[in-house]
């Protein structure tokens, strides 16, 4: 053998052509089902999802108690889960209590209610970072918290995988739940931005 | 299920989600599919998908420095290897082999 890669060299594209096409031979993957697989998680799966749960939660008062007592199954009442998505644990943000997920291991991550992670989430800083300085993280990322306010860092993993319920924000009282989903960001549900104040996301490109 | 369905209707359609969230994901293709590969085998039962997680979280901390998608990559190859469904040095064979094609056969689809 003229080189024993570690995995994925040189060519990475190359290499993961090569395994499909093995795979595809030898009948372990439908080419298809992958199409179908990565279409799913690119636009049907995203952070709306996750914007709907909390919008239901802010309305519905039994909804939220469900959701803090059962995450997975309050998120499967409105059709979202799988496989991949086990165990949703679901944290409330209150004036006193600011909750922030991180998974220091890897990325775990609630992907049937988020999507897919974004970049920072798996970078090594902010794994390693939010753990040991949450504020600073926090403050970095634009969201300042008073000192009085406890900051609660939850470290995702397989068996479960943090959703923050962030605060309802003010003035949004009489809005109907679709238009309470439009003020929750996917980084207001990572812990790393507060929901939208209304009257902002006409403006969000 | 039922209980989405009003909910559905005010933001899809007419309404579109919000895009701020829509941040890319993938870099390259070959991201995309690893990606796509390992969730459909997983789903077929080929893959397991705790042993893949676990083998992902060892990619990682072995070099911190590796691209997210390269760890993710070298996890698969892991768990593929390991249940002997696909061994590494067969990969390495159809990777030269596709490396040796001619020019213009050598892109990616």
């Amino acid at each position: 053998m003229s080189s024993v890669r570690e995995t994925a060299g040189d060519d990475p594209a190359l290499r993961v052509e090569a395994l499909e096409a093995l795979l595809v031979e030898r009948g372990l993957v439908d080419p298809g089902v992958v199409d179908d697989v990565i279409e799913h998680y690119e636009t049907s799966v995203g952070p709306l999802n996750g914007a709907k749960v909390v919008a239901r939660a802010w309305s519905d008062a039994p909804y939220r108690e469900r959701l803090l007592a059962d995450a997975t199954k309050a998120v499967a009442e409105l059709g979202f889960g799988g496989t991949e998505g086990q165990m949703i644990v679901a944290v409330e943000n209150t004036p006193s209590v600011h909750n922030v997920v991180v998974c220091t291991l890897c990325s775990c991550y609630p992907w049937p209610v988020l999507g897919l992670p974004p970049a920072w989430y798996k970078s090594p800083a902010y794994r390693s970072r939010m753990v040991a300085e949450p504020r600073a993280v926090l403050r970095e990322m634009g969201l300042e918290l008073p000192a009085e306010v406890l900051v609660r860092v939850w470290d995702s993993s397989a068996e479960a995988r943090y959703l923050v319920l962030p605060e309802r924000p003010a003035g949004s009282d009489g809005m109907r739940e679709g238009e309470l989903a439009k003020l929750v960001t996917r980084d207001s549900m990572i812990g790393v931005a507060r929901a939208l104040p209304p009257g902002e996301t006409g403006g969000r490109a | 299920m039922s209980r989405g369905t009003a909910i559905d209707a005010d933001l899809e359609g007419s309404v579109s989600p919000p895009r701020d969230n829509g941040e890319i994901v993938f870099a390259a293709p070959w991201e995309r599919r690893a990606f796509g590969l390992t969730i459909a085998l997983c789903r077929s039962g080929a893959c397991d998908w705790e042993g893949f997680r676990t083998r992902l979280v060892a990619r990682i901390a072995e070099r911190q420095s590796r691209p997210y998608w390269s760890s993710w990559a070298a996890a698969l190859e892991d768990v593929l290897d390991d249940s002997a469904a696909l061994a590494r040095a067969q990969i390495d064979v159809r990777e030269r082999e596709f490396a040796a094609r001619p020019h213009g056969h050598d892109h990616h689809h």
